[in-house]
């Protein structure tokens, strides 16, 4: 059975092009359009990794990765931020918050796949 | 000796030069901002072109030339390895490709959210010229004394309306090339 990948951002041709690649690496993709979306999502499937924006109208991403902490069911599932933020100060808020990895916009699929496939298989 | 005229009237320029500086540097600062902007977004959309325009190219050749190899390997019958191995290198080149295609397509997403930084900015710019209204407050026949206070008013509009945006403007686009950026595992 493969594994089902929650992507979060709000810009469509971003979680187009997250689609587009996960799906060609055997993957199965939610999609949400923003933090509140993709809390709702991730109560209602019990997805394997969450890959998350930051910067999203309502609820962004580090207010999405600490109540996906603050559940039981997603206490050790791997969360990645890809956003086009890279200084350390927020870096740190991510890590503090409980994410996995940081990963800059824009990504490569090849490159995408590879730390997915590390942290899920 | 000045007269309280002399004076009042040298408080009333210091006033309208004050004004006039304030408007000068926040309107400055906001156009600033928008022309850095609209400069890293032409690069950005610039490379993302190119990229995507070198990436399908690659795409149509490497698959012009998966399709003679497969002419040639119906010609022949049997694939032979070195046939194999072509169409496998041909699949991985295709790829390649692709995610290039892919890293370019990503440009969207970065120049929304400097458009929208810019129309911030933009925004900014349109409420210091708004606090300049004085709704006809300055008669003709005002003294200095009043000419004063309203001019003094404008210019806390102006400063209130500067510091009430500044905070809501924080660039979140810091890619000044279209290549791949870079992972972190915590």
């Amino acid at each position: 059975m493969s594994k089902t990948i929650l992507a979060v951002d709000d810009s469509g041709s971003l979680r187009q092009m997250l689609a587009f690649s996960l799906k060609a690496a055997g993957y199965g993709v939610i999609e949400a359009v923003d933090g509140q979306d993709g809390l709702n999502k991730a109560k209602q499937h019990q997805v394997d990794l969450v890959l998350t924006d930051q910067n999203m109208p309502g609820m962004d991403g580090l207010s999405l990765i600490k109540a996906l902490r603050a559940l039981k069911n997603y206490q050790s599932v791997p969360i990645l931020m890809l956003t086009t933020e890279s200084g350390d100060d927020i870096k740190a808020m991510g890590r503090a918050a409980g994410a996995n990895g940081w990963l800059v916009k824009p990504f490569d699929p090849a490159r995408l796949t590879e730390v997915v496939k590390k942290l899920i298989g | 000796m000045a007269t309280n005229e002399t004076l009042a009237s040298e408080r009333l320029n210091a006033q309208v030069m004050q004004l006039l500086s304030g408007v000068s540097e926040h309107g400055d600062q906001h156009l600033a901002e928008v022309e850095r902007d609209l400069v890293q977004m032409d690069v950005l959309l610039d490379e993302a072109i190119k990229k995507l325009c070198a990436s399908f190219m690659a795409i149509h050749h490497a698959v012009g030339q998966q399709q003679e190899a497969l002419n040639g390997l119906l010609a022949d019958g049997v694939p032979s390895p070195e046939s194999a191995a072509r169409f496998e290198a041909l699949r991985g080149e295709i790829d390649k490709h692709v995610g290039a295609a892919v890293t370019g397509l990503q440009f969207q997403d970065m120049t929304s959210q400097l458009i929208g930084r810019m129309v911030q900015h933009l925004a900014g710019l349109r409420d210091v010229f708004g606090a300049l209204d004085t709704s006809g407050s300055v008669l003709p026949e005002s003294n200095n004394e009043a000419l004063l206070a309203t001019l003094s008013h404008i210019s806390d509009r102006v400063g209130t309306c500067c510091t009430e945006r500044a905070g809501g403007v924080r660039s979140t686009v810091n890619q000044r090339h279209m290549e791949s950026g870079d992972i972190e595992l915590f």
